[in-house]
């Protein structure tokens, strides 16, 4: 039986490339790095690899029960089945689609994920603001149909795990456009950018962890329009804060209160609706900022390009 | 925790702090300040979406901003790191005036206090503020 972690062989690689962008940075965009912010980053990284190495076993435990029940069999030497790999992948990152998509869209889950899009910078340190609460989540739960397909809890551990590396090198700023091909399918930096945009025309679009054919399938995708605006990264409501702690567990705190001082009917759906959703219509979720905008927007002129776009200077948008 | 693990993470932690202290030794970060009106407009419409301010007041080294819009709401921006973070003041906040600088305490307390030195403006938007309605939730 395989016994390799991925993410593991890739921790060297992930801090030398960090420490190329910062060169890059350096040279051409010094204000893409923060140094407080990149240490927050770099934090998060390293306290949830803790935290999954003192919550994850609860998952594990799951994913084996689950395998007992397992609909095929794909013997005892499983890992010898090489068409297993390939499309255990892809339906591994299906299944990440659907479960990234409902981080976004169901507060309960965007409590542990926000904190991956807490960072108003987009850069390689980004990346690494992984969740330290995602066992509190239903996350779990979109995984078990490939368990009980009959794919073991280890071969998906591996296909997740590569799946997470390729999905490092796609929070930067340094790269551009790629080959139309290259983007037609897959995710990269550019569409990656819109997934973690503030700007309301991008907002909940862009879901894809390594094919961004998902999005197109499921009427999420937006190309990004660097002629048109800057992007901005982050949250909604920024922190306004570097603090480690605050910034992990903010939103756990925001549902907790807000679920305390809301009448008894509506306490449920500040776990379980969309984040920004209130009872009395004080705060905007992403449909209603969107619809605002569009709105602002059918009664301006054709917007200019904006000057100085960092995405678009020195080459021509494709 | 297995020795090669906390091994692990203490290589691990040495690494983020190397890291850190490389980007601060390499000068990343910017010195982004509010230089006009229209700068301070665009950071407004980026913090909350579509606000549109009436009366601005600029912060005079460009750290932050005040503003207010027709619906008479309040919103402080200020610098955090290389960029600006901004809160709606919806209820009268906490706010000492001494002389020309105006500092703010915003309803989300991680978020912190802001000092704007407003010059002569200061005491119009300490009075502004001081109109504000009382929050009776906090």
């Amino acid at each position: 039986m395989p016994d390799f972690s991925p993410t593991e062989f890739a921790v060297p690689a992930f801090v030398l490339l960090i420490l190329i962008e910062m060169i890059w940075a350096r040279k051409k965009r010094p204000d893409a790095y923060e140094p407080r912010d990149t240490l927050t980053s770099l934090a998060f990284g390293l306290g949830s690899t803790v935290a999954g190495t003192l919550l994850g076993g609860f998952a594990v435990w799951v994913f084996f029960q689950a395998y007992d029940y397992r609909i095929f069999d794909f013997g005892e030497q499983w890992w010898t089945l090489w068409w297993a790999w390939p499309l255990a992948f892809v339906l591994d990152d299906l299944k990440y689609y659907w479960v990234h998509r409902a981080g976004h869209r169901i507060r309960w889950m965007w409590a542990a994920h926000v904190n991956h899009h807490s960072s108003q910078h987009y850069n390689l340190s980004t990346a690494l603001r992984q969740t330290w609460t995602g066992t509190f989540t239903f996350g779990l739960l979109f995984a078990l149909p490939l368990v009980l397909l009959g794919f073991h809890p280890i071969l998906l551990a591996i296909v997740g795990g590569f799946n997470l590396i390729y999905q490092f090198w796609i929070h930067t700023e340094a790269i551009g456009k790629l080959p139309r091909w290259f983007e037609a399918v897959m995710n990269t930096p550019s569409h990656h950018r819109v997934h973690h945009a503030t700007n309301p025309r991008y907002l909940d679009r862009n879901y894809a962890g390594v094919f961004i054919v998902w999005d197109k399938m499921f009427g999420t995708f937006e190309e990004e329009r660097p002629e048109e605006e800057n992007i901005r990264y982050g949250i909604v409501k920024q922190l306004g804060s570097f603090n480690l702690l605050w910034a992990v567990f903010h939103e756990w705190i925001g549902i907790a209160q807000d679920m305390w001082r809301a009448p008894w009917r509506h306490k449920m759906s500040y776990l379980l609706r969309e984040p920004g959703w209130t009872h009395d219509g004080s705060r905007e979720t992403s449909d209603m900022i969107r619809n605002s905008w569009l709105k602002r927007q059918a009664a301006t002129i054709e917007p200019e390009e904006p000057a100085n776009n960092p995405i678009t200077n020195g080459r021509k948008a494709t | 925790m297995p020795t090669q693990s906390l091994i692990q993470l203490g290589v691990s932690l040495v690494a983020i702090l190397a890291l850190a202290w490389l980007a601060k030794k390499m000068g990343l970060g910017g010195d982004r300040r509010i230089r006009s009106e229209d700068e301070a407009r665009k950071l407004a419409d980026e913090s909350v979406n579509g606000f549109e301010p009436v009366d601005i007041a600029i912060d005079r080294a460009g750290y932050g901003a005040l503003l207010r819009d027709a619906q008479g709401r309040i919103l402080v921006l200020r610098r955090h790191g290389a960029l600006f973070a901004g809160r709606l003041i919806t209820h009268r906040p906490r706010a000492r005036l001494d002389q020309s600088l105006l500092t703010i305490e915003a309803e989300d307390r991680p978020f912190g206090a802001v000092t704007l030195d407003l010059g002569a403006e200061a005491q119009v938007w300490a009075a502004s503020l001081r109109r504000m309605e009382v929050n009776n939730h906090a």
